[in-house]
């Protein structure tokens, strides 16, 4: 437990300091302009479950050269979207296959009570690296 | 930091918190209201003093105020007082009990665990403004029914139902009314003398009084009969024991007098700052109000203003705005929990129940104020839709 975020005035409803950070700036959100070569999409979620994790990846060279996402759902999902599109820059799809939800709890300190926000991003990812796949095939 | 949450509890008055004071000072007016001498006699003569002060802003007499601790403890007394005092439930005799969906966590509590001693209750679905006419409440009444229980306004989205009407009816049938008034009182006209509600639940911390204190309403023509919930000393007519808090009695009859003071400029300033959001924050698209918005045949209370927001999620909303110290009807602790049950009885489907916000006024609360959420609000819903893969603008 971060105290450093439940002394904050900012951060009043105690978030991990990680998620918060991320959700306030949502760094690389937003999505490529249609048709940028390289990219590749994946989604997962719906909006009944209140949450919908959209991930762009652009390849260059086999490896991440920029990523964007967009997110439906709760700050933690949101976080979760942030970090991943900044993560997956100069990755190579070997790499990124190898996230998991686990990883993603650990790295942003998510609680019992938000394991489906790191779900969400892990099952977006491979959404994504399905469709690379499907791709080169 | 604004505070916009006046509905879940408001500050204590200044004058109520100076009212208090000298039955808190160790070297203060510290007697047993019960006691037979000086200082219990001094303190008596204060409790009853705030006893007539409750009673003043009801239309009630002064011996139909009884003390409790809050608006819960209010609801579960006359609900199973009233129940128990009449011997129900009883083996080989139905009991039946109407109410509404939306009524407070504590009311419907109470009427589940009444079910489960066998009473009968049923409740009744408000239309999609959250009103439960007098109507469908009289067609709801079986042989059985022996006690209604509605609130005047609702805590959620401030619908304001049509008591005044309906108690004649009740009466007429010789059918027990107990009304949660905790959201009315300071915020409606209430006049018991001439609406013949039997029960009646009030809360202190509603209305600039110290938490931990209430009071339910017990008539006495007809006299409303409970069995006490709570036994000891036989205080307060017997219908609840325990040694008076004195000095939050004291601070919840100051409030109160306050309120009967001010309750027209209370509720004019209310109304005003609820509009002027509104004004404000129907020009953003996908917007939805919650409940009656006041005008001829909506009746709303003054304070109150509920709205939806199409395409953002609730707890993503709520956090947005972290400077605005406002309700949310988003269910934030987990994927599977409900969201506002208020709400999704008016017909709201999940998201938009969850993606609401439900903002309270208080005496504090000035334009400036409602001018600075407002812009906040347009801002964050509009960045939380960018966000979004869903919205389509």
């Amino acid at each position: 437990m971060n105290t450093e975020v439940e002394d904050s005035d900012d951060n009043p409803f105690g978030y991990a300091l990680h998620v918060w950070r991320l959700f306030n700036a949502a760094p690389r959100a937003g999505e490529f302009i249609a048709e940028t070569p390289g990219v590749v999409s994946g989604q997962a979620g719906t909006p009944a479950a209140r949450s919908v994790l959209r991930l762009q990846l652009q390849f260059a060279h086999g490896v991440v050269a920029d990523a964007r996402f967009r997110a439906y759902g709760c700050p933690t999902s949101i976080a979760v979207g942030a970090w991943i599109a900044e993560w997956a820059q100069g990755k190579a799809a070997e790499e990124l296959a190898a996230l998991t939800a686990k990883r993603l709890r650990s790295e942003l300190e998510i609680p019992d009570d938000r394991a489906h926000c790191a779900l969400l991003g892990e099952d977006a990812l491979r959404a994504a690296l399905a469709h690379l796949k499907q791709e080169k095939t | 930091m604004i505070y916009l949450d006046y509905a879940a509890t408001t500050p204590l008055d200044e004058r109520a918190f100076e009212a208090m004071l000298p039955y808190l000072r160790p070297d203060g007016l510290h007697g047993n209201p019960a006691s037979t001498h000086g200082p219990g006699f001094k303190a008596r003569a204060a409790v009853e003093r705030a006893r007539a002060q409750v009673a003043a802003l009801i239309g009630a007499e002064v011996p139909e105020i009884i003390w409790t601790s809050g608006a819960t403890e209010s609801n579960n007394l006359a609900l199973k007082g009233a129940l128990e005092f009449r011997g129900l439930p009883k083996a080989g005799r139905a009991v039946h009990v109407v109410t509404s969906r939306t009524e407070h966590k504590c009311v419907l509590d109470t009427c589940r665990q009444l079910e489960t001693l066998g009473v009968g209750v049923t409740y009744l679905k408000p239309d999609r403004l959250g009103f439960v006419s007098p109507q469908q409440v009289m067609a709801a009444i079986t042989p059985d029914t022996v006690l209604v229980s509605l609130m005047w306004v609702n805590n959620e989205i401030g619908v304001v139902q049509d008591i005044e009407r309906l108690a004649p009816l009740l009466r007429e049938r010789g059918i027990l009314f107990h009304v949660d008034a905790a959201q009315a009182a300071g915020k409606l006209s209430i006049n018991l003398e001439t609406t013949p509600v039997d029960l009646l639940s009030l809360s202190a911390h509603k209305l600039y009084g110290p938490k931990g204190v209430g009071a339910l309403f017990v008539r006495r023509k007809p006299r409303a009969r409970l069995a006490p919930q709570m036994h000891g000393g036989g205080h307060e007519q017997g219908m609840r024991s325990g040694t008076l808090a004195t000095h939050q009695i004291v601070g919840m009859g100051a409030a109160f007098d306050i309120a009967v003071g001010d309750f027209e400029r209370d509720v004019t300033h209310f109304a005003g700052l609820r509009d002027a959001l509104w004004a404000r924050l129907r020009n953003l698209p996908g917007v939805h109000r919650n409940g009656p918005d006041g005008s001829a045949g909506q009746a709303a209370a003054p304070h109150l203003l509920n709205l939806s927001f199409e395409g953002v999620e609730g707890e993503a909303l709520r956090a947005s705005l972290p400077e605005i110290a406002v309700s949310s009807g988003s269910a934030c602790s987990s994927a599977t929990a409900e969201p506002s049950y208020v709400l999704r009885s008016l017909g709201r489907d999940d998201e938009l129940a969850n993606a609401s916000l439900r903002f309270s006024f208080g005496r504090r609360t000035t334009m400036a104020d409602i001018e600075t959420v407002a812009g906040k609000i347009i801002r964050q819903v509009q960045w939380l839709r960018g966000l979004s893969p869903l919205w389509k603008p």
